[in-house]
């Protein structure tokens, strides 16, 4: 009798997982047919996680079969919650985590298996671009300064066979406002090793004396001066191109914002990529093949929260004074802290929600890396 | 019917039941094993570790890097090898049925493999408070008092309790990995009480492996050595001063193994790490459930399930939470000592390092400053600031060819 009841609930659970294949949208709860035994297509069910990502794929644009097999099939990487069974499916146990309703996951672990599935696609697409090899007759250059300026320019114009480096180069600086560059920082960190989530380690970067040395503009100047000489050390604030131009390449490097939502997808794949392909390779792969895609997806940008405000006026002025002081060229001024106009004012950190909604986008585009992804991106 | 070739015995938990002593006796006795058609396939200590930690798409401070493709050049270690195998990691007790499945076929579960699952187990009461100092050595700041509350949370929601019920919940760790097993070919071996002969858990492990009759060298013990109860909360205490500023690439070399391993795991005699006395009912409780539960599922158990029962509550309760200060003084004192004399020895090395590169760049600068060397440099800079010495340049160093731009 019991054995009957355990295999109807069985039977109605491996009916959800047909009707989600199929592209259905129904609820765990509202639920109610049984499949047929030819439909039990797993040797376990799949957990609650997967089940309700491919819900809500469904829910938005129906995938294509082999997406819907790959979420169903797919592990949350990293540390967290386990694969969870439906309520209702399983008699009460005293082992194992308790049983849950799908819809009421929290997006955060939806974002999870997810990113296994995104990580997987950025690896698949491969190296990013072809490099020529470099050019004999080129200009020395070492681009330094906001990641988010620098890096983009520093990989075109080694793709260019302008790899940087090499004796009496010219060092460019390049920076922005001080706001901007605490976010490109994260972003960039985001993109490549790791980094805590954005409340963290921005307060933790808040409490110290000074400004990450990574986008201390006029620390990194001055480290160069006696190694080049300070008519090769340029800080340039005003314009990208200016950075380039002076750092070898004439053509602009157009550099699209990445929304806060896409930074902290990009955070939440970035471990994941990197169990699957080297350091090196991880930071190529998110920069070039996922931060595209990412791009092509708009939404709310970062924002230091208003409160900092103080923090930041505070660090410009010293900056700017440091800069002020240095014996090098210094193009354009260093902004002030902006106050955002209402409806451009951003958000203070990501949204669950939203990066689920973004990497549900994400699944259901054109594969990272085809034609047709890169088209989409441009 | 079967068509299994060898027999794969893999080992996957439970932490703190001797899986270091193990792993460390197997991997240092490999050509002994393998004499006796046993491979033990690993080509650095940590071998298996990485292949978890790549089976489960697991970063793990940077050393997920080491581990790309682990499990599969494992696996097919496995496969090549004529004879029976042995992988033994912990953490892949944590795995989930998605990656228990690809596990067991890329070891050729129901082709030519016949797999015998192995799970090391100890009571709960001893585990509990392990498991926190073993965070606690993984930099986890939290006092023992929240890591308990947590961990007795239903909900169980977050990354402590995640990790704790995923090594340490003894049925559902083998209802992941045992789904697909015969419960004949599911060993259980049990961690013998406290006091007991230190080779009595040696000797289930080798009737779990199928390691009769193989004389083993044992000695060179790799210890995983535990911590008092002060000990562990300067450890937590330093965790929480230097987390944010310390990278865990000198975290682990630094705080784990010079404070705790080398230096605090020595203070024997201060009071040790317990289970509170009004946590004990609920662990007490959970065990005999435990207990019930392997029992009726008919594994092969190799010792006894009593083993599983945790001795009776502490009585002087030592809690780490409200330590004795002059204890954690005095450990800080232990700690400071080893860190001084560490960066003695460093300073040391760091001197005679300075010494050697000196030597190296005077006798470089030597080389350079032969007459020869200063005329041909001087010859070169002459040439290289005309076109037409630059065509010279070109012309001689294709003839001598090679396109180094040096002198």
């Amino acid at each position: 009798m019991a054995e009957g009841a355990q295999r109807e609930r069985e039977a109605r659970a491996w009916g959800w997982v047909a009707h989600l294949r199929d592209g259905g949208t129904t609820p765990w709860s509202a639920w109610g047919s049984a499949a047929g035994a030819d439909e039990q297509f797993g040797r376990y069910l799949p957990g609650a996680q997967q089940l309700e990502l491919l819900r809500r794929l469904n829910q938005r644009r129906l995938p294509a079969p082999e997406l819907a097999d790959r979420v169903l099939a797919a592990s949350a990487p990293g540390r967290g919650l386990p694969d969870l069974g439906l309520v209702g499916v399983l008699p009460a146990s005293a082992f194992g985590p308790p049983p849950v309703d799908p819809a009421a996951l929290p997006a955060d672990e939806l974002v999870r298996v997810a990113s296994a599935l995104i990580a997987e696609d950025v690896v698949a697409a491969g190296d990013p671009v072809e490099r020529r090899q470099p050019r004999l007759l080129r200009r020395r250059y070492r681009l330094l300064g906001d990641p988010e300026l620098a890096n983009p320019l520093r990989d075109a114009l080694v793709a260019d066979g302008r790899p940087p480096g090499g004796r009496r180069s010219t060092v460019v600086v390049a920076g922005t406002d001080l706001e901007s560059m605490l976010v490109h920082l994260w972003t960039a960190r985001s993109l490549g090793a790791g980094v805590r989530p954005w409340p963290d380690w921005l307060r933790l970067e808040l409490g110290r004396a000074t400004v990450p040395g990574r986008i201390d503009l006029a620390e990194l100047a001055a480290e160069w001066v006696p190694r080049v000489g300070s008519d090769r050390v340029h800080v340039v604030l005003d314009d990208p191109r200016r950075a380039g131009r002076l750092a070898g390449r004439r053509r602009h490097v157009p550099i699209r914002p990445l929304s806060a939502d896409a930074i902290e997808l990009a955070r939440r794949t970035a471990p994941v990529v990197g169990t699957l392909v080297t350091p090196e390779q991880r930071t190529a792969l998110m920069w070039q093949r996922l931060r595209p895609v990412l791009a092509a997806h708009p939404g709310p940008p970062l924002r230091v929260p208003r409160r900092h405000r103080p923090w930041l006026t505070d660090r410009t002025d010293d900056l700017r004074r440091r800069l002020a002081a240095g014996d090098y060229a210094v193009h354009g001024v260093l902004a002030d802290p902006v106050e955002h106009p209402a409806g451009r004012a951003g958000v203070r950190g990501p949204d669950d929600d939203r990066v689920l909604a973004l990497a549900v986008e994400l699944l259901l585009g054109p594969r990272i890396g085809t034609a047709q992804a890169e088209r989409e991106a441009t | 019917m079967s068509t299994a070739t060898r027999k794969v015995h893999l080992h996957v938990g439970t932490p703190k039941t001797g899986t270091s002593y193990l792993q460390h006796v197997l991997y240092h006795n490999r050509p002994k094993l393998h004499r006796h058609g046993i491979v033990y396939p690993a080509d650095r200590f940590d071998a298996h570790f990485l292949a978890a930690l790549d089976l489960m798409r697991m970063p793990w401070g940077g050393l997920e890097a080491q581990a790309i493709g682990a499990w599969d050049a494992l696996a097919a270690k496995v496969r090549r090898a004529h004879g029976d195998a042995i992988i033994s990691h912990e953490i892949l007790a944590t795995a989930s049925r998605a990656q228990i499945g690809r596990a067991l076929e890329s070891l050729g579960h129901g082709t030519d493999s016949e797999i015998h699952l192995v799970l090391s187990v100890r009571d709960l009461v001893r585990q509990i408070p392990a498991e926190w100092q073993e965070n606690v050595k993984h930099r986890a700041a939290l006092g023992y008092c929240r890591f308990l509350d947590q961990i007795r949370d239903p909900r169980r929601e977050g990354r402590i309790p995640t990790w704790f019920w995923g090594v340490q919940e003894i049925p559902d760790i083998l209802d992941r990995w045992g789904a697909d097993l015969p419960p004949e070919h599911i060993h259980v071996v049990t961690v013998p009480p406290a006091g007991g002969s230190p080779e009595l858990l040696w000797k289930r492990f080798v009737a779990a492996f199928g390691l009769d009759g193989i004389d083993l060298q044992l000695d060179g013990e790799r210890k995983n050595p535990s911590l008092g109860a002060a000990e562990t909360t300067l450890i937590r205490r330093i965790n929480r001063a230097a987390n944010e500023e310390l990278e865990p690439a000198h975290y682990r070399p630094l705080v784990r193994e010079l404070l705790a391993h080398q230096t605090l795991s020595r203070r024997t005699a201060t009071p040790r790490l317990a289970l509170p006395p009004d946590v004990h009912a609920w662990a007490t409780g959970l065990e005999e459930a435990w207990i019930g539960e392997i029992r009726a599922r008919g594994y092969d158990v190799i010792g006894d399930l009593d083993d599983l029962r945790g001795v009776t509550p502490v009585i002087d309760f030592a809690d780490p939470d409200h330590p004795d200060e002059a204890v954690v003084a005095s450990a800080a004192v232990d700690a400071l000592k080893a860190v001084l004399l560490d960066h003695a020895r460093l300073q040391r090395e760091l001197a005679q390092r300075d010494g050697e590169l000196r030597d190296t760049q005077r006798q470089m600068e030597k080389a350079y400053l032969r007459p020869t060397y200063r005329l041909r440099e001087k010859l070169v800079r002459r040439l290289e600031t005309g076109s037409t010495g630059r065509l010279a340049m070109k012309a001689y160093r294709r003839a001598r060819g090679r396109s180094s731009r040096s002198a």
